[in-house]
């Protein structure tokens, strides 16, 4: 009996084992496989020679710029919106915590399409802007715009979860001492949230970065004005120079890495001081 | 008993996701063309208001006559289906192509894939399944020919197209010639290099610089230029919207369009790139029978006369 059901036990566990084995495996390496194919396909020769094609140059100054502009922008505005968004309570609070999450499920394409008709130069905004001789579509800040659309979600989103669950004792703290709305948020809040407040804008970083089809939409592709990494992949994909496609695809996969690296390092800290 | 439960309702699992997941792989490696078709089919539709879209023939063909019994999905590459890489200069006459050859060829229907030429060459290249290919570019499809991608005589040339500028009705930059062009503060779309309409165009510039206008003329227009779009329609919907001043696109979509869609510009001939359209049977399709006869009927008078309708000139 027992030696039975002890074997019987065995088994089972072996084939657990082999299940759980097989699936992480086959898990891994779906994922994984794809990147490695990347890499393969190129000399490392080759990568440096088309670095210093001035498309992927143009490209890669241009994507910086704008995510570093657009993550400026979006953590700015972004931290007092979400402060004051997770502290009070006003009409309409549901709906705008619905807009909010809107640009996450919306295909990017979308987006650009709604930011064409409505900041474009026909646009039911951009029309009075052109009055003034004010163009956005098309432009080095329509890259931004779309960017921001598309990526400010993930740090809004991220900020407005820490707030909500930070302890109020602390600020009802520092107010009781007399400390001011923006010196609680500067002094208490942002500090004890630091943690995943990066993490939330490296995510964000990392999505604008990616950003591709509203900025083909609202921006368009011109090379060195709105032609973003992404969007040089496509071109490069397409026939011009499959070598520049390549190269820059890689380039947004050691970016991205290093993004996963920032994010993994700054959770560790977190639960370090927790 | 629960602890030997657990592990087992966990393998369980393991193995459901491990069949679903080997599953979804083959399923993605077969239907990896059909998705992109179901994607691209659509993007036709909206442009012209053609009779009855009878391109995808399942979801609802009230007017064929000769349905089969079994609806089988027309998007798949079955053997009453043909699927057509298409350049995307012809999306405004792909509707009337595909119902005019089902009408023909009752048991076989056309599925579309749009884009631009060098897109589709590029997916030809990396495996997509075709049974035939419309090209916009001559080179294009002789770097393809030479590649071995093509039945053996199959190529044919299929029509010809000449470039136009197009402008939106309003005119608000109030360009009356081609050297408005390089007016300061025009803002012109154009197909990126690669596509072969983009080609054309910048070869268009050079003739015109060389001839009646100068190299200051080309400098200054192509410093205009706002955007360079990855396919020929995508420039003909900016100007369209109204979002620049003008555009570079093939003739056929001026003539296409529905009258006051837009105002053109004509190109001298002596000064215009001459684009040949070829078609030709890919010698990895399954049904190479009704890829001819798709051949046949594009070259044969009824589909001379549809391109025709369409504005692309006989070759």
């Amino acid at each position: 009996m027992i030696p039975d059901r002890f074997r019987l036990r065995n088994y089972r566990q072996k084939v657990t084992y082999l299940a759980a084995g097989i699936l992480i495996a086959a898990v891994t390496l779906y994922l994984a496989l794809p990147i490695v194919a990347l890499f393969l396909r190129m000399t490392p020769g080759l990568f440096f020679a088309t670095l210093n094609n001035p498309d992927v140059v143009s490209a890669l100054w241009l994507s910086l710029f704008t995510t570093c502009i657009t993550l400026t922008i979006v953590v700015l505005v972004g931290t007092p919106f979400a402060y004051f968004h997770s502290r009070y309570s006003y009409p309409g609070k549901m709906i705008v915590d619905t807009l909010i999450d809107l640009p996450l499920v919306l295909p990017p394409a979308v987006a650009g399409v709604a930011l064409l008709v409505l900041w474009g130069r026909v646009g039911i905004l951009g029309m009075y802007l052109n009055m003034y001789g004010i163009t956005i579509a098309f432009t080095t800040l329509a890259v931004i715009m779309a960017q921001i659309f598309v990526a400010s979600p993930f740090y809004l989103r991220q900020a407005k979860s820490l707030f909500e669950q930070l302890d109020p004792a602390y600020e009802q703290t520092a107010r009781t001492l007399g400390a001011s709305s923006l010196r609680i948020l500067t002094r208490v809040t942002v500090p004890m949230t630091a943690g995943g407040l990066i993490s939330g804008a490296v995510m964000t970083f990392g999505r604008a970065l990616g950003e591709f089809g509203a900025t083909i939409m609202f921006a368009g592709n011109l090379p060195g004005v709105t032609q973003t990494m992404p969007l040089a992949v496509y071109v490069g994909m397409e026939g011009t120079n499959i070598n520049v496609g390549l190269t820059i695809s890689i380039l947004l996969v050691i970016i991205s890495f290093g993004i996963m690296i920032a994010v993994r390092l700054i959770q560790r800290q977190e639960a370090k001081h927790a | 008993m629960k602890e030997t439960f657990t592990p087992t309702k966990l393998a369980l699992i393991g193995m459901i996701c491990c069949l679903l997941f080997v599953s979804a792989l083959f399923a993605g490696c077969t239907q990896s063309t059909t998705t992109s078709l179901a994607t691209a089919t659509p993007t036709a539709a909206p442009v012209t208001p053609a009779p009855t879209p009878v391109v995808v023939a399942t979801t609802a063909a009230p007017t064929t006559v000769a349905t089969t019994a079994t609806p089988k999905p027309s998007f798949t590459p079955s053997e009453n289906n043909i699927v057509v890489y298409t350049a995307a200069s012809l999306t405004g006459a792909s509707n009337t192509i595909g119902s005019s050859f089902n009408k023909a060829y009752p048991s076989t229907t056309v599925s579309f894939d749009l884009d631009g030429t060098q897109a589709l060459k590029t997916q030809i290249e990396n495996g997509a399944y075709a049974d035939n290919f419309i090209s916009a570019s001559n080179s294009y499809t002789n770097t393809l020919n030479n590649e071995g991608y093509f039945v053996a005589g199959s190529v044919q040339p299929l029509a010809t197209n000449y470039i136009i500028v197009i402008l939106p009705p309003a005119n608000t930059a109030n360009i009356q010639s081609l050297a408005d062009l390089a007016k300061p503060g025009v803002k012109i779309a154009m197909e990126q290099k690669a596509v072969p309409a983009g080609t054309a165009s910048l070869a268009v510039i050079a003739n015109l610089a060389n001839d009646t206008l100068s190299q200051s003329w080309a400098n200054a227009t192509m410093s205009n230029v706002v955007t360079y779009e990855t396919s020929e329609p995508a420039v003909a919907a900016k100007v369209a919207l109204g979002e620049v001043d003008a555009g570079f696109v093939y003739q056929s979509t001026a003539t296409a369009a529905p009258s006051g869609t837009y105002t053109t510009l004509t190109i001298p001939q002596k000064d215009n790139y001459l684009q040949t359209y070829t078609i030709a049977v890919l010698k990895g399709s399954k049904n190479q029978a009704a890829a001819a006869e798709f051949e046949q009927f594009m070259l044969s008078s009824a589909g001379q006369q549809i391109l025709a309708q369409y504005g692309f000139s006989a070759p």
